[in-house]
């Protein structure tokens, strides 16, 4: 199994028009919040429903936990709260959660501790023996992820885990997925929240239009471009088109008496020291340097942007 | 495969479809006892005639068989509406992703539900059978059919065989197509059937060639009405009578099925059910 416990290569699930998940190859490291990320109809929930066996791929292969993906063994430890998530609205909270471990194969014994552990967990003990026809959707997604864990598993899929509820359960929920991977579980959370998947993943996978466009560390990744904020005075018709091997773009913020602020995207972090070294050779005084981070929706909109870029030109 | 069952079970229990169906039986089989209770009157008046005898036993018979008849239609109609929607429905609803992200196999699944779904409907068959038979036993008086316990078994297995086929086909159609498509293929494929039987019974008292063979073809197309008139054979020992169909009616059966036709229906069953499973392992959920 090694390091990843999710391993996919060039796994494929097409539908009629093409449309689907296509020569998707991911890694999902062991004990990480892996944010799978892409807009709505990107193939995100079909990729997942592919890796848990429940549509058949079209081509390339995939292991969980070690064991190829269409194999029983890889759903032994694995939990999973469907985007659309429906469960029978008969059945009470307590009933669902008890259905699903006897799924998973718990004795009674152990049902009836995890169960409880469980209705605890989510903030559902006094409501656990109420019809789930009667929950909230917030309830309802409470008891879903309540479900997902029942077995107490290693690799928990989240579609899109926070969709029904409200700033607080959102919270929660997030708070929850780090308390998860604090006991070493390893999270796969399908999302088209940016600000979700900013906030609590380790590693990012990009889809667009079936395709997988890009993957890995979110820091590696949030470094795709060299981005400073400098603010400087003492340059008169400051221009940095003489600068263009280090400097690709420039956009001047805002000017404060004899103040200019500029943002400033780099060719490479090396450029960092040769633009300061190139203003103070101009007399200029730089008040400040701040370098810029970008956030997941600049990666997100750099990743997508450039996709369609080299569509367009391998269409013409 | 267990929990599946129980889940079937469970869930036309909580959702308390059985306590009514059960309730509107009961009322069925207090209709039919009184009715029973009437019509034997009448018959014990009728009875002092020279053709009394041979009308007697036309009004047992066919008011015995007219009971399990309609009870049979009932008990199908209720296995078609339980089970054609038991994996479409849960597919189309995603009620089923939760589920089968489990580590359970599809062919798990798909027994499941048949045991499940079987337990229910041989029960309730079992129920509307001896139901009926007892209201021709014990009021029958001069409509009472002079049975053997050993032919209330034979017939009682063949009766409650009739659901479990219905079961099997059934969840075949609800793992290919929609709860709707299936409920109606379904339906018409029963009374086909129906229709095919009593076609093959006129053919059979006619000698018409023709009606026999039609009968044949919608017997091995949806063999339950064949399964029905076994069941009236063993009840009524009336295999190949000449004059079956005066005493039975059209409830009854002229021609009895052959041994090759008993295997036939056995093995349509699991073929269904092998289907099922087959076609269940092979599609996207």
């Amino acid at each position: 199994m090694g390091d990843y416990v999710i391993e996919t290569n060039q796994l494929t699930k097409l539908y009629v028009g093409n449309k689907g998940c296509q020569d998707i190859t991911i890694q999902v490291p062991k004990g990480n919040v892996y944010g799978f990320l892409g807009p709505n109809g990107a193939g995100k929930s079909t990729f997942v429903r592919t890796l848990l066996g429940l549509i058949k791929s079209t081509s390339g292969t995939g292991t969980i936990l070690g064991h190829p993906i269409s194999s029983l063994e890889s759903r032994k430890k694995v939990g999973y709260l469907p985007e659309l998530f429906r469960y029978p609205d008969w059945m009470t909270g307590r009933q669902l959660l008890q259905f699903h471990s006897e799924m998973c194969q718990l004795n009674s014994k152990q049902q009836k501790v995890r169960i409880e552990e469980l209705l605890d967990l989510v903030g559902l003990h006094n409501r656990g023996d109420e019809r789930i026809s009667g929950y909230s959707k917030g309830m309802q997604q409470r008891i879903g992820i309540a479900c997902a864990l029942v077995s107490d598993p290693e690799v928990i899929f989240l579609d899109e885990p926070t969709s029904a509820l409200d700033p607080i359960g959102r919270k929660e929920v997030r708070e929850l997925i780090r308390d998860l991977q604090m006991k070493g579980k390893t999270i796969f959370l399908n999302s088209h929240l940016l600000s979700e998947v900013e906030t609590i993943c380790n590693h990012v996978a990009i889809i667009n239009k079936g395709r997988l466009i890009v993957q890995g560390d979110w820091r590696e990744l949030s470094s795709i471009e060299t981005q400073v904020e400098i603010t400087l005075s003492g340059i008169e018709n400051l221009s940095f088109g003489s600068m263009s091997e280090m400097v690709l773009d420039s956009e001047k913020i805002r000017t404060e008496k004899s103040k200019e602020s500029w943002r400033l995207t780099l060719k490479e972090e090396e450029s960092i020291p040769e633009l300061i070294s190139a203003l103070t050779a101009q007399q200029g005084k730089l008040y400040q340097l701040v370098r810029q981070t970008q956030n997941l929706e600049d990666i997100f909109m750099y990743w997508i942007n450039r996709q369609e870029e080299a569509e367009h030109v391998a269409n013409r | 495969m267990w929990p599946i069952a129980r889940l079937t079970i469970k869930e036309i229990i909580y959702k308390r479809v059985f306590l009514v169906i059960f309730l509107m039986s009961l009322a069925l089989l207090i209709f039919y006892g009184i009715g029973t209770y009437y019509a034997q009157g009448q018959v014990a008046n009728m009875n002092r005639g020279p053709m009394g005898a041979l009308a007697q036993g036309f009004m047992s018979t066919q008011f015995y068989g007219m009971g399990l008849y309609f009870a049979a239609f009932i008990t199908s109609l209720l296995a078609i509406f339980s089970s054609v929607g038991s994996i479409s429905k849960e597919i189309e609803s995603r009620q089923i992703d939760p589920m089968m992200a489990r580590p359970i196999s599809r062919a798990s699944f798909v027994m499941g539900r048949f045991v499940g779904l079987s337990i229910l409907m041989v029960s309730y068959s079992a129920f509307l059978f001896l139901g009926i038979t007892a209201v021709n036993q014990f009021l029958g008086n001069q409509l009472k059919v002079v049975v053997s316990m050993s032919q209330i078994l034979q017939a009682g297995s063949l009766f409650v065989l009739q659901s479990i086929i219905i079961v099997a086909v059934a969840l075949f159609f609800s793992t290919r197509w929609s709860t709707l498509n299936s409920g109606i293929v379904l339906i018409m494929l029963y009374v086909t059937s129906m229709l095919g039987g009593f076609i093959e019974q006129l053919g059979g008292i006619t000698e018409i060639k023709q009606m026999l063979n039609f009968g044949i073809v919608t017997s091995l197309l949806f063999p339950v009405d064949t399964i029905f008139r076994t069941m009236t054979i063993s009840l009524f020992e009336s295999a190949d009578d000449p004059i079956s169909m005066a005493t039975q009616g059209i409830f009854g059966s002229a021609s009895a099925p052959s041994t090759g036709m008993l295997i036939y229906i056995g093995l349509y069953g699991v073929v269904a059910l092998l289907f099922a499973i087959r076609s269940f392992q092979k599609r996207d959920l």
